[in-house]
């Protein structure tokens, strides 16, 4: 208390001192640390479902993404098979088309040497039926000659018999 | 409530408030009858007459029971807390949650904003911060002790005396000073020393303000004529104000000097050095 001013006491300073440093102490385990941890753990909670969120929506975007590839894909192999069979369609169509041509002109020409072939043996078979006939007129005619000239040599000699 | 009995309620109660203040009036004397209003201001600067004994082993200023008690009164109301309110606490948090949370969330963000190092930093300017506010608010209680001299007192803050004081202050500035070790090493030290004037400065204005206010309320309460609506301002806003007021000051203060001497110095560029001495020294043979 002697010559100090402001009756200041070193002692009583350590007893707020030891004071102090029990209430930092309980105050630090008891409640401070608790509840930041809590508050630095709901922090990580709520970072962690934004990162998962993030990450969930970047998922999308790359699905989204990857669809939309997908579909721009689709539809190029859908135009490129589209024109491949066009052009299928048209070889085969021509194809088809100069095969049907050749087979018209095939049956026509066919026909046509039938028709030939046909009006050959017609035309030859009239002409045996003509030489037929003439031949049995010419035969007839050479027979009903002989046969006159048989009946009068028969006359002739019937009559000569008779004589 | 109908305008009538509104009026027979303000009635009553005005009659009630009559009653007490003539009881008041006609049974004390002048207030502060064995000592004077002098003695009274010099002894609670002084702490020389009203001392209270520690369990029987020494006469101490009523402030350091008032630092025990309030003490005791924080750590239950912690161990209350970590025992029932922590363990269900809630992603969304209820109303006393949010209070916790947010008065941890203060002084560790303040340590954040101030300092990397800012872990030990947090938990001290919590518990200084909590301990200022509610050792100032004590004094609202009016806890009666009896002194050595046989008369009953109430307790004040921990920091009207100077002791609490310059313990809080002194304190602060080793913890100043270990943020200086921590961040820079032995300069650390050097650069704390710089501001050699910070434990008596943070020491005496936390003592300052919170005398101020004892000094304010003993004033008033001394006579008779001024316990009337006075205390209401007096007694309870500016206590609540210099203690939110002090609380936030010396923690303020901690973390920014904290935060001040554990900053990393960054040392220059060994050729931007040299290069500097070259200049210096081209500088020097041209003005040779």
């Amino acid at each position: 208390m002697t010559g100090v001013p402001l009756n200041i006491d070193w002692q009583q300073i350590l007893l707020h001192l030891f004071n102090f440093t029990i209430l930092f102490g309980a105050l630090y385990i008891l409640l401070y640390k608790p509840v930041r941890d809590f508050m630095e753990n709901r922090e990580a909670h709520y970072a962690e479902m934004d990162s998962k969120a993030e990450q969930a929506l970047a998922d999308a975007e790359n699905s989204k993404a990857s669809y939309e590839k997908k579909e721009r894909d689709f539809d190029e192999e859908i135009r490129t098979e589209k024109n491949r069979l066009s052009k299928e369609i048209e070889t085969e169509r021509e194809r088809r088309l100069a095969a049907a041509r050749g087979e018209a002109e095939k049956i026509i020409s066919d026909a046509r040497g039938e028709a030939d072939r046909e009006k050959k043996e017609i035309i030859e078979s009239a002409q045996k039926e003509i030489t037929e006939m003439v031949t049995d007129a010419m035969e007839k005619l050479t027979l009903e000659q002989t046969a006159s000239d048989a009946f009068d040599q028969f006359l002739d000699a019937a009559e000569e018999a008779d004589k | 409530m109908t305008k009538k009995e509104r009026n027979k309620a303000i009635i009553i109660f005005s009659v009630i408030a009559l009653v007490f203040l003539i009881g008041s009036i006609m049974t004390g004397g002048t207030g502060g009858e064995e000592e004077s209003v002098q003695v009274v201001m010099r002894d609670a600067v002084m702490h020389e007459v009203n001392r209270v004994s520690l369990f029987g082993l020494k006469d101490v200023n009523p402030s350091l029971i008032a630092a025990f008690i309030v003490s005791g009164i924080m750590i239950v109301f912690a161990l209350i807390c970590r025992i029932f309110v922590i363990p269900r606490f809630r992603l969304v948090p209820g109303k006393f949650q949010l209070v916790l949370e947010t008065v941890v969330g203060i002084f560790d963000g303040m340590a954040k904003q101030n300092s990397h190092i800012n872990r030990f930093l947090g938990a001290y300017i919590f518990a200084a911060g909590s301990y200022i506010f509610t050792g100032t608010l004590f004094e609202l209680l009016g806890v009666q002790v009896m002194t050595t001299e046989g008369h009953a007192i109430s307790l004040p803050a921990p920091f009207a005396d100077v002791n609490g004081a310059i313990m809080m202050g002194c304190l602060s500035y080793l913890v100043i000073m270990s943020g200086g070790i921590a961040g820079n090493g032995i300069k650390g030290i050097g650069k704390t020393l710089k501001d050699f004037s910070l434990p008596i400065s943070l020491s005496f204005r936390l003592f300052g303000a919170l005398l101020s206010g004892a000094l304010v309320t003993e004033l008033v309460y001394y006579y008779t004529a001024m316990s009337y609506v006075v205390p209401v301002i007096v007694g309870v806003l500016f206590t609540l104000l210099h203690a939110l007021i002090q609380a936030y000051v010396l923690t303020m203060l901690t973390s920014l000097f904290y935060g001040e001497v554990s900053e990393k110095v960054e040392k220059p560029p060994k050729e931007k050095r040299r290069l500097g001495k070259k200049r210096t020294t081209v500088v020097r043979e041209q003005n040779a």
